[in-house]
């Protein structure tokens, strides 16, 4: 799995991939700098709803994943290296677990480190509160992680799907429809940052803690098996 | 096949992709030595080689290596070295290193060695080093060989393997795959050039608008292809009395002179033709300027064959 994995790495950490992931990551740490700098410093709630919610877990973060996960698998389906792989003896969870063990390793510095940032920032060195924003959004990148690298293996639109996922489902609907705030993996990372740090979140939380634990596991298992079981029953071009 | 236990069968495969068959109803078997599918391009080769390799699902009927279905079935691969018609490389890999992963994800026990030995194979020991974006299409395709085989596998199935290859590659090329199988493999290869399968397959498989059109020993193939009619063109110094002279061979059926003054021959056997016509032209003091088939492309020959 190591081949994998570095193959992986070499593959995700292109210049410019590179570039925009530093500036998305550095978008929530500037704009909550500004906002504490600011004549009229915000409530905790307008702070928690825009940057943490809206901004860095509905939409940095799956924008950052999007643009590496996506393309773990689907830059090898694109060019036709995929065979190299699957034409292998290997278990064909030893092929997905590097893909994604190497999307998290890429994707995962600038995100947990713009988590920790922002939290830092907006809760003027609060431990508890900088821990579990940067938990809440490190879970919420293990989900999103796991959908789109399975995403990257069913379409080769991936990246405009997941685009269309970001901005109608996650930064939306998710907002707006009751329903579908239990399918909103933002609404998740947002209900464990308020189970790690219960005095915060609790206007954006609208899921209980266990359920958000339950369901962060089962679905990071779900797409995990799905992109198995696609690796298995694809026809690899 | 009949009497051993094939290494390859092909049990009533078809594959279509919604209403347009690439593969339909091809049944064959294949044991150790080198046999080649050919066929023109879009006749379904590369379909139905990727259903033998497992990279693609059968719409109907079986694939089995060694008595075990092979797709779906990483246990297998092992076994199996594949070489797709697609060249794209790791570009930022150095060979050696592309070798070396290959080797690593295939379990092959003594890397080093392994490595070293297909690269020397390919002939490649000097360039390993090279980043593969760096490298022509014949050292691509070459490293890409290297990998394929550096797990000695049992079976190599291999799309336009010589595609890039200048001809001092394609000899050494050659002379490697006929190595492979002289120790017991089991290679296909496939070609859409007839040259290319004559001089190393042993057995022709021809797949012409996805259907096996003939299976045999390549001598066999030829010799029919040989008997079928022929058009030659014929430019001469005195078409008119060549005309009269060349339609007492028996292996001319029917000779037309164009407006510019060429004959076309419709030959029923043209390998006796290849013989009588520069003989007869000698005979009758005629020059021959040009001799030239009409309908050599592989397309015309599978057409025939198709029709038989």
């Amino acid at each position: 799995m190591g081949s994998l994995f570095r193959l992986t790495l070499h593959q995700l950490t292109g210049k410019w991939r590179l570039i925009i992931m530093t500036v998305l990551a550095s978008l929530p740490v500037v704009f909550a700098w500004l906002i504490v700098r600011g004549t009229r410093a915000p409530f905790v709630d307008e702070f928690e709803a825009i940057v943490l919610s809206t901004m860095l877990a509905g939409s940095i973060a799956p924008l950052i994943i999007v643009a590496i996960g996506s393309v773990a698998f689907g830059n090898e389906v694109e060019d036709r290296t995929l065979a190299n792989l699957t034409l292998s003896p290997l278990p064909r969870w030893q092929i997905v677990l590097p893909k994604v063990l190497g999307t998290l390793a890429v994707a995962g510095p600038f995100i947990l480190g713009s988590a920790f940032a922002t939290g830092f920032i907006a809760f003027n060195r609060d431990a508890t509160a900088v821990a579990a924003v940067t938990a809440g959004i490190g879970v919420g990148l293990l989900m999103y992680t796991s959908f789109f690298v399975w995403l990257g293996l069913v379409t080769k639109q991936a990246i405009g799907v997941g685009l269309l996922y970001i901005v109608l489902w996650e930064g939306f609907f998710s907002g707006f429809v009751e329903g579908i705030r239990f399918l909103s993996i933002r609404q998740y990372s947002l209900a464990l940052m308020n189970g790690f740090d219960p005095r915060r979140f609790a206007s954006e939380a609208h899921v209980d803690f266990t359920a958000a634990v339950i369901v962060a596991v089962t679905v990071c298992t779900v797409f995990f098996v799905l992109s198995t079981r696609r690796l298995r029953t694809m026809d690899v071009p | 096949m009949s009497g051993t236990n094939p290494v390859v069968r092909v049990d009533g495969v078809s594959r279509w992709f919604g209403s347009v068959v690439a593969v339909s109803d091809v049944s064959f078997e294949i044991g150790p030595g080198i046999t080649g599918l050919l066929g023109p391009n879009g006749a379904g080769k590369t379909t139905l080689l990727r259903m033998m390799t497992g990279l693609a699902d059968v719409s109907d009927g079986s694939v089995t290596l060694f008595g075990q279905p092979v797709r779906d079935n990483p246990a297998l691969y092992g076994r199996l070295g594949v070489m797709s018609e697609h060249e794209t490389v790791y570009s930022f890999m150095r060979g050696r290193d592309f070798v070396r992963m290959m080797a690593r994800i295939r379990g092959v026990p003594d890397l080093d060695r392994a490595v070293e030995k297909a690269i020397a194979q390919v002939d490649l020991t000097e360039a390993a080093d090279k980043r593969m974006g760096t490298y022509s299409r014949g050292m691509r395709q070459r490293m890409r060989l290297a990998a394929t085989i550096v797990h000695d596998p049992d079976v190599l199935i291999l799309d336009e393997p010589l595609n890039g290859a200048d001809p001092r590659q394609r000899v050494h090329f050659q002379n490697l795959l006929r190595r492979l199988a002289g120790d017991g493999r089991t290679i296909i290869i496939s070609s859409h050039i007839l040259e290319e399968v004559e001089q190393l397959a042993e057995t022709v498989l021809l797949i012409i608008n996805g259907k096996l059109a003939a299976s045999g020993g390549f001598r066999a193939i030829r010799a029919a292809l040989d008997k079928r009619p022929y058009h030659v063109r014929v430019i001469a110094t005195e078409p008119r009395r060549l005309a009269g002279h060349i339609m007492q061979l028996g292996s001319v059926d029917a000779v037309n002179v164009d407006p510019d003054g060429a004959l076309v021959v419709l030959s029923n056997n043209v390998r006796d033709l290849q013989v009588e016509l520069p003989r007869l032209a000698q005979q009758a003091s005629i020059g021959l300027r040009r001799v030239e088939p009409l309908d050599d492309s592989l397309e015309s020959v599978f057409g025939y064959l198709v029709e038989r």
